[in-house]
């Protein structure tokens, strides 16, 4: 479960404090998938960082499961992100001078689990990667990267899963591809999914949709 | 939360990125470059010591006016050192047909010497052997030149005192016997058990006691500590530096150059590190966010990182430490023929700094930019703009400042040195600093300004003045310490060649007398010997200063005293003199005067304008001192305590001196001319001189090996400078070329960028150098100082084209591959 509550962000600007985030309140169940959509600048990626634990609110509270992020320090939230957070970026995000295996092994060995190369290689499999693990990321397709990328999101089972604009650097078709990967590995996993984008068609997809606009959020009626 | 992810993994997964190949290299450098240069010094200094032992005879002498204190002797033996006794006498000798002739006695005790070994020959000019053994009892052996002066031969009779002894044989090399080149006479060496029945040596005798110890080294310190308080005026206690011959001196200099160099290197290797370090945590900022983003703390990421970076500066101490004792080898290995004893052992200093010089210059100028990488914000994922590593904070530039100040003075033993390059690199950034605001700031240029490579480049002077100005300081920083090292080698080793030329003078000859002075110089014309002039010659003694008595040496209590010398007289500067204080006296002018060694004035307590009281066997005279003088005792030639003007001394009954080069083929000359003129005494130096210039000519070509490692650790930081300021021009490239720039205009943009960055450096770099060489040659090295302008277009040049040519190819990728490759790095 995810839940915000009140939730604002403000930072200081030149002439006073520009607020980012209006008095959010909002709650995901497990396992449901949820959309937030919304123009550029809306505020919804801010949104995500505060729910994922990457970034304190200026008021307000958070919690995944049980646990109230805004009560955490830095080391404490990451240690929680590594129990049960997972992301997926429109950049992908991964490590350069790391092979898609070792990317996908990154967040195994940070949590210390067991055989994490075993993990890894299983979930390159079910993204259909198996036969590119010793590849390094800039000698893979953009598809292929977020595939990678996918895979490390999911291979640390994480309970909740963050995806910001995972389609937003890639083609129709490859983006088309990529969201049925993910939905696929979701539903089989059932992960709590938050996605940021402003795709409607990958909007549609999920269970509840939000719009962000202005710093407010409001859930649109299926 | 444990990770499982281990240093070596993250070493082996970074390595790929190629920063650490650098990093790697730079700490493998400095580790070498000390551990290379610090044992090779510190085996150079033990073999100092043994040479010097050699030319002591000993590894310590107590030197006495009277008989030894047979106490001090006994508790020698008693500590384990090996003892041996030596009497220094001059007597009248006498040969077969009435010949008699003043010679200088030796009498030695067995064991003799302790240190070196004697050399002697069977008859007077055969071939001599070394040998372990001294005169025995009865028998004597005589300086080749007595055997034509007392027309005696090997088997025949010498009266010494009452006690007639056997000639043995030439006493041809005896290791003491260096030090002061005015002797008394040639050499008798007899047993010391003979002395008593001679009868020449009563109470009152001239006599020269001397008690020989060696042994281990400390043991010889505690007998030495032991002694000290004992001595009572007239006797000296003579450690290793009183031993030490210029041969010592040329090598202490080189080893002053050696330490400064690796200093450098160090300098440079730690600058390369702080560069490569901060390059590397600017690429890894993102990889950091996405670590943290996916649960690692901050702890985690430090001690990974830390622990990787660990684990590299010990692989690259241990590779280092193998290659600086390689270097070491090869440098012996050239000096190998020409020590003339083995060198000494390796010892455990060289270790301690280079595992310091490896902590030190990872933990304090690598370590700061990769620490900071820990607090990176996970949220740097989602937003690009926030989470940069920052600039370094004033506080770790003065720990990594001061550590490397502390380091550089541990190594080099050496305050001056360490405050002269401190000093350097200071004025280079300060200038550095006042340069980058005077010409890199001007008005900013509107837009990019693509549309031609000089305007392009102008322009990116300008939008990336911060940089750049930090770019140039630091290349500058690194041609002036490569300046440095190039200025302190060429006048190290041109001033050891200046100071023994070829054809400079190796034998000189005393006790010419007047009357055959024009006999003996025709007599070398007609050899084809080139002479020098001859210098008067006169034995005389300072008595009274401002018409106070001065107490003779038996009497003075450790203040000044009575001193005895060869006066000479000359009408201007003798050569290799300096003036200290006072004025030369000029010709023509009749009024007494008198120019004074420094040493020598101190040791009377004289100074200019005071009046000294002379005696010249029995007869007095008075002279005012008109100048205070300072000798080069490396010179070679002859340098005197005490010069007057012609007019002053001409009355005096005295010998001439004076000095020639003879070649090894012209040696027999020699015997003719110890035959022709019997009274005059033949100092060789020639033996002495090709010892020098060989171990000279060896140590400039391990100073020229140095050098080209240092320069070569100034590369590096040269390249990891141009590579640190490469990502924002890469990028910057990449997206020109998308919207159509074309090739041959951002390459050329791109040269005249850093050839602008390169010329900067060259001018500071020539400022910071020049400084740094003056206060290094006439502060710490004992070097004349010359400025180098011949040097200055070179580190000009030199700056304009290899960080123009690095930066062209650094950059290349910018203009060869695909802009979109580019571009998608940075997204």
């Amino acid at each position: 479960m995810i839940k915000a509550v009140n939730l604002t962000k403000t930072v200081p600007v030149a002439d006073g404090v520009l607020e980012i985030l209006r008095g959010i309140d909002l709650e995901i169940k497990p396992g449901e998938s949820a959309a937030i959509v919304g123009a550029s600048g809306s505020g919804k990626s801010t949104l995500l960082g505060l729910l994922a634990g990457l970034d304190e609110a200026s008021s307000g509270e958070v919690f995944i499961g049980d646990a109230c992020l805004s009560a955490m320090d830095e080391d404490q939230r990451a240690a929680l992100r590594a129990r049960e957070v997972g992301f997926v970026f429109q950049s992908f995000q991964l490590l350069p001078a790391l092979s898609a295996l070792e990317n996908v092994m990154l967040p195994l060995e940070l949590a210390g689990a067991q055989q994490p190369e075993v993990t890894a290689l299983s979930y390159l499999q079910r993204v259909g990667l198996d036969n590119r693990t010793q590849h390094f990321p800039k000698m893979l397709s953009g598809g292929e990267q977020q595939r990678v990328a996918i895979a490390r999101a999911f291979a640390a089972r994480p309970s909740v899963l963050f995806a910001d604009e995972p389609t937003g650097n890639l083609d129709t078709v490859t983006g088309q591809r990529i969201i049925d990967l993910l939905f696929e590995l979701n539903q089989s996993e059932s992960t709590t999914l938050v996605l940021v984008t402003h795709d409607q068609r990958l909007a549609a997809r999920c269970q509840r949709q939000f719009s962000m606009s202005a710093g407010a959020l409001e859930e649109l009626q299926a | 939360m444990r990770s499982r992810l281990s240093a070596i993994q993250l070493l082996r997964r970074e390595w790929r990125g190629g920063e650490l190949g650098l990093l790697f290299v730079a700490v493998v450098l400095a580790v070498a470059m000390v551990m290379g240069i610090s044992t090779f010094v510190s085996r150079l200094q033990s073999t100092l010591e043994a040479e010097s032992s050699r030319f002591l005879a000993a590894d310590a002498v107590v030197r006495s006016r009277t008989a030894i204190n047979m106490d001090w002797l006994m508790a020698a033996e008693r500590d384990g050192l090996a003892v041996a006794q030596t009497q220094v006498f001059s007597t009248m000798v006498i040969g077969s047909e009435e010949s008699m002739f003043m010679t200088s006695v030796k009498a030695v005790s067995s064991h003799y010497p302790l240190r070196g070994a004697l050399a002697v020959s069977r008859d007077a000019f055969s071939l001599p052997e070394t040998t372990s053994s001294v005169p025995p009892p009865g028998e004597v052996w005589l300086a080749p030149r007595l055997f034509e002066l007392l027309n005696v031969a090997t088997g025949d009779s010498v009266q010494v005192g009452y006690l007639a002894l056997r000639v043995a044989g030439a006493i041809r090399t005896e290791p003491d016997a260096g030090g002061s080149m005015i002797g008394y006479g040639p050499r008798l060496m007899m047993n010391i058990a003979d002395v008593p029945a001679t009868g020449v040596v009563q109470p009152g005798s001239q006599v020269t006691y001397s008690l020989l110890v060696a042994g281990a080294e400390e043991v010889v310190e505690t007998f030495s500590e032991r002694i000290k308080p004992q001595l009572v005026q007239g006797q000296r206690l003579l450690a290793l530096e009183e031993g030490q011959p210029s041969v010592a001196r040329a090598l202490d200099r080189a080893r002053g150059f050696l330490l400064l160099s690796g200093s450098l290197a160090v300098l440079l290797a730690a600058a390369a590190m702080a560069l490569v370090a901060r390059r590397f945590a600017e690429r890894h900022t993102d990889s950091v966010a996405v670590m943290k983003s996916l649960g690692a703390q901050k702890q985690q990421i430090s001690q990974l990182y830390l622990r990787a970076l660990l684990l590299l500066g010990a692989t690259a101490t241990a590779i280092g430490g193998g290659l600086g004792g390689l270097l070491q080898l090869l440098l012996f290995t050239l000096l190998e023929d020409q020590l003339p004893v083995a060198p000494g052992a390796i010892g455990t200093l060289p270790w301690l700094l280079a595992g310091a010089t490896a902590a030190v210059s990872l933990l304090a100028f690598a370590w700061p930019p990769i620490r900071r990488l820990a607090g990176v914000p996970p949220l740097r994922v989602l937003r690009r703009d926030i989470g940069s590593i920052g600039d370094q904070r004033v506080s770790e530039l003065a720990i990594a400042g001061l550590s490397m100040a502390g380091l550089m003075w541990w190594y080099s033993a050496d305050w001056r040195m360490t405050a002269a390059l401190i000093c350097g690199l200071l004025l280079t950034v300060g200038l550095g600093y006042i340069l980058s605001r005077l010409f890199l700031r001007g008005s900013r240029a509107v837009g990019a300004r693509a549309g031609s490579a000089w305007l392009l480049g102008l322009a990116g002077l300008q939008r990336r003045r911060a940089a750049n100005a930090i770019t140039m300081t630091v290349l500058a920083m690194a041609i002036m310490l490569m300046l440095v090292v190039t200025m302190i080698r060429t006048s190290l080793i041109e001033q050891w060649r200046a100071q023994l030329p070829e054809g400079s003078p190796n034998h000189f000859v005393m006790n010419v007398a007047p009357d055959e002075s024009s006999r003996f110089l025709e007599e070398l014309k007609r050899n084809a010997i080139a002479t020098q002039p001859l210098f008067p010659m006169i034995r005389g003694r300072v008595i009274a200063v401002n018409d106070v008595a001065l107490p003779e040496w038996r009497d003075a209590q450790g203040g000044p005293r009575q001193r005895e010398a060869n006066f000479s007289w000359s009408e201007t500067v003798p050569d290799n003199n300096e003036l200290l204080s006072g004025r030369w006296w000029s010709e023509g002018r009749d009024a007494p005067e008198v120019s004074l060694e420094a040493e020598f004035a101190s040791s009377i307590g004289a100074q200019v304008g005071d009046q000294l009281r002379f005696d010249i066997a029995g007869s007095e005279f008075e002279a005012a001192v008109a100048n205070i003088r300072k000798l080069d005792w490396q010179s070679m030639q002859p340098n005197f305590w005490v010069v007057f003007p012609e007019h002053v001394l001409a009355p005096y009954p005295g010998m001439l001196l004076t000095s020639f080069h003879l070649s090894a083929e012209q040696k027999p000359v020699l015997n003719a001319l110890v035959r022709e003129f019997p009274t005059v005494s033949v100092i060789e130096l020639d033996v002495a001189i090709r010892e020098i210039r060989a171990i000279v000519d060896q140590v400039s070509q391990a100073v020229e090996w140095v050098l080209w490692v240092t320069l070569f650790a100034g590369v590096l930081v040269l390249l990891a400078g141009v590579q640190a300021s490469m990502d924002s021009r890469l990028y910057e490239n990449a997206l020109l070329r998308a919207l159509g720039a074309r090739k041959q205009i951002l390459t050329g943009a791109l040269a005249l960028e850093f050839a602008a960055l390169g010329a900067g450096a060259g001018v500071l770099s020539v400022a910071g150098a020049e400084l740094t060489a003056w206060i290094l040659q006439s502060q710490v090295l004992d070097l004349s100082y010359r400025s180098t302008p011949e040097l200055w277009p070179l580190a000009v040049l030199g700056g304009v084209i290899l960080i123009a040519s690095f930066g062209v190819v650094s950059c290349r990728r910018a203009t060869t591959v695909a802009p979109l490759r580019v571009l998608r790095e940075f997204v």
